[in-house]
């Protein structure tokens, strides 16, 4: 598949070759923080280039790894944000991909031991996936844990009440080599507001895999399964499609992986020098993070738009 | 490479090897113990070669411990041993500080109250013990309050272990000058009563995954504790043996520092584990190789009887 593999040439562009771009794609997927926002605070622009796109006809899609909320509460933090006009069908979050993937792929019948917070949950609640957290036993240790009966898969996600008991526990059910290993997402730190970061489900998987031999199946980006649940949903053409995103080693390897021409940000974590290395590396591997275009803010696709 | 290695021990070659060394080091874990069970025979085996002129000590990836508790271990269940004879990683780590790093200031600690109080018997401070619950909001996290005194997180066993320690771990470790140290790697940690959690290999490498660093571990295979007790006690690593249960972690040691290596079927790895090692050919794995094995470290008791 030529397109696929095809050297990214990690591009800055403006003007008319944005508006080119936007001719030429009919969806466009979006990553959500340092993209169109950080924390609470909607980047310069981007609601108007959201509503813009829509204006003109694009399928517009949001692929985020963040776990943390479910999608209910992502669209109203998008309306609280001034973009207004996305619906619920539009985003695709980890946590919401994970109870696909055990209720449709692996058709899990049976628990899911959840190590994860509310995002994770109320997308296991609303797909009818029964599961377990580690409520049942407050008194519980690591020397008498009681474990649940049925648990047919783990799923690890971020997890701010994580604890060592959790990792144990669910390290044990993992010893049947028919439990399933899910993890939202690999992501090893979040940045931020104000820059300053936090650790991420990586962590909490790499704990886990380290426990059990086992490696996580990943959710998530890169891993290109998000693209597939769209695709599953609504008629996506791969070649028609953009993914924009400012995470290297998650957006742009994800784009690689799923056949996307891909768009480097600069509003969030990684930077152009990077971007750049990974070109100009001699192994073949890093050249997966590299994106086809850079711009300094998808607000860059405004003028583009007036016409 | 010596590609006689791993030979039985049995008969005159007992009494030989033994005569061959002068110090034998022990690790604790499925070799003279499983948890709470003492290996039968054991006892008798530490004793015999401590009347027979030969050192004895104890080297433990175990950081749950101080000496004195593994020397009131070691005597309840009929070893003749003091704390001076027992190496664990909660010393180790404390020595490791103190002498290589030598350390101005405090530890952020994620360990348990064995580390806690090998460190203050080195003079250093730590902070973070004990549990540790997330309390306020996710955009409080990132600014937990610092201690500007700490200039290290180290990192063992901790049944507290917690997102806010991970936390508090990572936002330390943002300042690169903060050194990173882990009392060990093991995947697993044998509790007493025969059961296993994960071990303190799982709690490092997320600490790793969220600072983007590797940590400097101090115990087996690194070759500090041997450093630890050949510094005390003036050994000959030529008149070495070290036995253990694990060819990762104790045989590789005994590689690395030169000395003699007996694995005891006793624990973890197995006869087949010697064999993949020896057939692929590749000296990082050669060095997991032992020079003898038994089934349990009983088997040297006619030697040392006779």
């Amino acid at each position: 598949m030529a397109g696929a593999r095809a050297f990214k040439e990690c591009r800055k562009i403006g003007g008319s070759q944005i508006r080119n771009l936007l001719n030429a794609k009919d969806f466009f997927l979006f990553d959500c923080d340092g993209v169109i926002w950080h924390g609470e605070k909607a980047i310069t622009g981007a609601p108007k280039v959201v509503s813009s796109l829509i204006k003109h006809g694009k399928n517009v899609f949001f692929v985020t790894n963040n776990c943390t909320r479910p999608r209910e509460n992502y669209v109203n933090k998008f309306y609280r944000l001034g973009f207004t006009d996305v619906m619920q069908e539009q985003i695709f979050s980890s946590s919401y991909c994970s109870a696909l993937y055990l209720r449709d792929v692996a058709k899990v019948q049976g628990k899911v031991f959840v190590i994860g917070g509310e995002g994770v949950r109320n997308e296991l609640l609303e797909a009818g996936i029964p599961f377990v957290g580690d409520e049942d036993a407050p008194d519980g240790t690591i020397f008498n844990c009681a474990l649940a009966s049925d648990v047919k898969a783990v799923l690890v996600g971020h997890d701010d009440k994580f604890t060592f008991l959790k990792l144990a526990k669910a390290s044990c059910y993992l010893r049947d080599p028919n439990c399933l290993f899910l993890a939202t997402d690999v992501d090893p730190w979040h940045p931020l507001q104000d820059g300053r970061i936090l650790p991420g489900s990586g962590c909490l998987t790499a704990a886990l895999e380290v426990a059990t031999g086992r490696k996580a199946m990943v959710i998530g980006k890169p891993s290109p399964f998000m693209f597939e649940c769209i695709s599953s949903q609504f008629r996506v053409d791969p070649a028609q499609c953009l993914m924009v995103g400012d995470r290297l080693e998650t957006d742009m390897l994800f784009g690689a992986n799923c056949g996307l021409d891909t768009m480097l940000t600069l509003t969030g974590i990684s930077q152009m020098k990077t971007a750049q290395e990974y070109r100009d590396s001699d192994h073949s591997t890093n050249h997966n993070f590299v994106p086809d275009y850079v711009v300094d803010t998808i607000a860059d696709f405004l003028p583009a738009f007036e016409d | 490479m010596d590609v006689s290695k791993c030979t039985r021990l049995s008969g005159p070659l007992i009494k030989q090897m033994l005569n061959s060394v002068d110090s034998v080091l022990f690790d604790c874990d499925g070799v003279i113990w499983r948890g709470d069970q003492v290996i039968l025979g054991a006892p008798d085996v530490i004793n015999l070669l401590k009347k027979n002129g030969k050192k004895v000590f104890f080297v433990t990836n175990n950081s749950t411990k101080t000496r004195k508790m593994y020397a009131d271990k070691l005597a309840l269940m009929g070893f003749n041993a003091t704390e001076d004879d027992v190496f664990g990683t909660a010393y180790c780590s404390a020595m490791y500080l103190k002498k290589v790093s030598k350390l101005q200031g405090k530890v952020y600690l994620i360990g348990s109250n064995a580390m806690r109080q090998e460190l203050e018997k080195v003079g250093i401070q730590q902070t973070g013990v004990g549990p540790d619950h997330i309390s306020g909001v996710q955009m409080d996290w990132p600014n937990v309050p610092l201690d500007p005194e700490v200039k290290a997180v180290v990192v063992g066993f901790d049944e507290h272990f917690s997102y806010m320690k991970l936390n508090r771990a990572l936002q330390y470790l943002n300042n690169p000058d903060c050194l990173l140290v882990g009392t060990n790697t093991d995947t697993r940690l044998p509790l007493e009563g025969g059961k296993a959690v994960p071990g303190t290999g799982c709690i490092l490498k997320a600490v790793e995954i969220a600072a983007q660093r590797q940590a400097q571990t101090v115990g087996k295979p690194n070759h500090f504790m041997y450093d630890c007790v050949a510094s005390q006690f003036g050994l000959d690593s030529a008149r070495c043996l070290m036995v253990g249960d694990r060819l990762d972690t104790d045989i590789l040691l005994g590689s690395n520092c030169g000395l003699k290596t007996l694995l005891t079927l006793t624990g973890v790895s197995t006869v087949a584990d010697v064999e993949a090692h020896q057939e692929s050919g590749c000296p990082e794995r050669l060095a997991m190789v032992p020079d003898y094995y038994v089934e349990s470290i009983a088997e040297l008791l006619p030697a040392l009887q006779g």
